[in-house]
C-alpha cells in the first residue's frame, strides 16, 4: 500500500523505536522518536510491534493521501483531520483510498503516525530510523518532501482498538548524574525553566537560571538519553535522541527514562519544572509508563459504516 | 563508570557488551556510559557484573589495525597550522613533521559517526581548543586539541584548530563496520602534496 506525501509540513522524518543503538562506539547516535513512548503506544493501536517505522510530525503537518486502505493511528502532541474531520488521538483509524490526512499543531510538538506494518523503509545499521545530521536511514537519508511515496509493510490484523490510559503529568523527574557532586543539582530543581528556541532533536536548550562553577569541562563520556549537559555558559541542555554519542562538558542530572518523551514535546517557550526522585522511584514510574502504554481496548474489525465516517473517496 | 584512561575503558565496554541484561555501552576518555532496563535488572546487578569484569581483566592485547591517513598540510585546507606552529614556538614544517611522526591510538569515538578521538600527543604538540569554534569544518579537516588529534566525518560545527585535510572518506553506513577508524586501531598520518590528493581513493582498501 502506498501513501503520497502531499504537503510535508514542517519536519516529519521516518524513526523507529528505540533507533541505532549497535554503533555508538564508532560514533553513530542512537537516534529513533524522540517521543519514544508515543511511537510505542501509536504502533500498539494499529497492532505493530512498538519498535516498528513510524512517521515524526514535527509542530505542523504533513498532508498525507493514502492509495490504498490502511489502519492508522496517531499519538503524540499534533492533532489530525481525516477527509476534513476532526479524528480523535489514540484510536486506530480505517482509511479508505483516496482519504487525505492533515496534522495540524495541538498541544505538543511531536506527533506520530502508525501504520498498520510499519513505514517500509530499509534497515541501515540495525535500523530504519532518519539520521537527519548525517543523512542516512529512513526514506532516502532526510526529512519528507512533497511528492514521496512511502510503503508499508502487510498489516497484522484490522482490528481497531483505543487507548484508555493516562500519562503522567507534573514536574520533570530527575536522577543524580556523573556530575551530580560537583554541580548543585538543587538549582535545577529551585528554578523555573522554559524551553529556550534552540530546541531540535538533538537536545532543548533551557532559559530561567545559570548553574554556578559550570565553567570546567569533564573528559568526553558516554552521553544517556536525558542527560543534563551543562556548558561553560551555565545554561542547560537536556540531550534528546540525536544527542551524539559521547560529550565534555558536565552531567549533573539526568531526565528519568519515563519522563524524557515528555520532554522533546516541549515547545520553545514552554515552561517546566525538575524534582529529583531515587533510582528506585525512577525504575517504579517506568514500570508504569510501561503499564499505561497497555491499557488499550479492543475495539473489534472495522465495518463499512464506520469507513465512511473517517474516509473520504474523493 | 570511572577508569583509568581509554583503553581501560575499552576493555571494560568489550567485557559488558556481551552481559545480558545490559542494555547500552559506550566507552569514553576515561569512562564507561553502561545503560540496563530497569525492569528486568537492577542497579545491584548491574554493579556486580562491572565489579566481576572489573576483577578480571582481559590480559588480550588490544586487536588494533595498523591505518596510514594522507594528509594535506597547512593550505587553504589547514587554515589553523601557522597559528598553531606559532603557539607552539616552532616553524610549520616541525608540526607537520611532527605529527606525521607520531604513531597514535583510536583512543574512542564520539561527537559525530566515524570521529575518532586519536592520542596521546606528545606535549610539544598540546594546544588548546579555538576561542571561538567554527559552525562548519568541512569533512576531512584533520584537526589537534587537548593532546589529541581528530578528522571530521562529515562538515560539521568544530572547534578544534584544523592543520590539513585527508581525502580519505571514514564514515560509510552501507559498510560493516561503517567506521574506517575503529577503537585500539594506531594511526599514522602521512604528509602529501595537495596535487597528490586526488590519486587516493575515497574509500580505502583496507577498510
Amino acid at each position: 500500500m502506498s501513501i503520497a506525501v502531499v504537503e510535508p509540513g514542517a519536519l516529519t522524518s521516518v524513526q523507529d523505536v528505540p533507533g541505532r543503538g549497535a554503533w555508538r562506539h564508532v560514533g553513530v547516535p542512537v537516534g529513533g522518536a524522540a517521543d519514544a513512548w508515543a511511537a510505542r503506544l501509536a504502533n500498539r493501536l494499529v497492532g505493530n510491534d512498538e519498535g516498528a517505522a513510524v512517521l515524526e510530525m514535527t509542530l505542523v503537518g504533513p498532508t498525507l493521501r493514502f492509495d490504498a486502505p490502511a489502519l492508522v493511528a496517531l499519538a503524540g502532541g499534533l492533532h489530525a483531520r481525516l477527509g476534513g474531520f476532526s479524528v480523535p488521538r489514540n484510536l486506530s483509524l480505517p482509511v479508505r483510498p483516496g482519504a487525505i490526512l492533515e496534522v495540524e499543531g495541538n498541544d505538543g510538538l511531536r506527533g506520530y503516525l502508525a501504520v498498520a506494518g510499519g513505514i517500509d523503509v530499509p534497515d541501515v545499521l540495525g535500523s530504519r530510523a532518519t539520521d537527519l545530521r548525517s543523512r542516512f536511514g529512513g526514506h532516502r537519508g532526510r526529512a519528507l518532501q512533497a511528492g514521496d511515496r512511502l510503503e508499508s509493510g502487510a498489516a497484522p490484523d484490522a482490528r481497531r482498538r483505543r487507548w484508555t490510559g493516562t500519562r503522567h503529568a507534573g514536574p520533570i523527574r530527575i536522577v543524580p548524574g556523573p556530575d551530580a557532586e560537583a554541580l548543585p543539582v538543587r538549582v535545577l530543581e529551585e528554578a523555573q525553566w522554559a524551553v529556550a528556541p534552540e530546541a531540535d532533536r538533538t537536545g532543548i536548550r533551557l532559559d530561567g537560571s545559570r548553574i554556578a562553577a559550570a565553567t570546567k569541562e569533564v573528559p568526553s563520556m558516554g552521553l544517556p538519553l536525558g542527560a543534563i549537559q551543562v556548558p561553560g555558559d551555565g545554561r542547560p541542555i537536556v540531550m534528546l535522541a540525536d544527542r551524539p554519542v559521547t560529550g565534555g562538558y558536565p552531567v549533573p542530572a539526568v531526565v528519568i527514562g519515563a519522563d524524557i518523551g515528555r520532554v522533546a514535546q516541549l515547545r520553545p517557550g514552554d515552561a517546566l519544572s525538575f524534582v529529583s526522585v531515587s533510582l528506585e522511584e525512577a525504575r517504579e514510574a517506568d514500570r508504569q509508563a510501561t503499564e499505561e502504554l497497555a491499557a488499550i481496548e479492543l475495539l473489534g474489525e472495522p465495518d463499512d459504516d464506520e469507513l465512511s465516517w473517517v474516509g473520504s473517496l474523493d | 563508570m570511572d577508569v583509568a584512561d581509554a583503553r581501560a575503558a575499552q576493555a571494560l565496554a568489550a567485557a559488558l557488551r556481551a552481559a545480558a541484561p545490559i542494555t547500552g555501552v559506550v566507552p569514553g576518555r576515561a569512562s564507561v556510559l553502561v545503560e540496563w532496563d530497569p525492569l528486568t535488572t537492577t542497579a545491584d546487578a548491574v554493579r556486580r557484573l562491572i565489579d566481576a569484569a572489573l576483577a578480571h581483566p582481559s590480559t588480550a592485547e588490544p586487536v588494533g589495525r595498523e591505518r596510514t591517513i594522507p594528509v594535506v598540510y597547512g593550505g587553504e585546507r589547514g587554515p589553523d597550522l601557522e597559528d598553531v606552529a606559532a603557539r607552539l614556538g616552532m616553524a610549520p614544517e616541525e608540526v607537520v613533521a611532527r605529527h606525521a611522526a607520531v604513531e597514535l591510538e583510536v583512543l574512542f569515538c564520539g561527537f559525530a559517526p566515524g570521529y575518532a578521538y586519536l592520542g596521546d600527543l606528545p606535549d610539544a604538540l598540546r594546544v588548546p581548543r579555538l576561542a571561538t569554534p567554527r559552525t562548519r569544518t568541512p569533512a576531512g579537516s584533520v584537526a589537534i586539541a587537548d593532546g589529541m588529534t581528530g578528522i571530521y566525518p562529515d562538515d560539521l560545527p568544530g572547534g578544534w584548530p584544523v592543520i590539513g585535510w585527508t581525502p580519505i572518506r571514514l564514515f560509510d553506513p552501507r559498510r560493516n563496520p561503517p567506521a574506517y577508524l575503529l577503537p585500539g586501531d594506531r594511526v599514522r598520518f602521512r604528509a602529501i602534496a595537495a596535487a597528490d590528493a586526488h590519486g587516493f581513493a575515497a574509500a580505502p582498501e583496507d577498510w
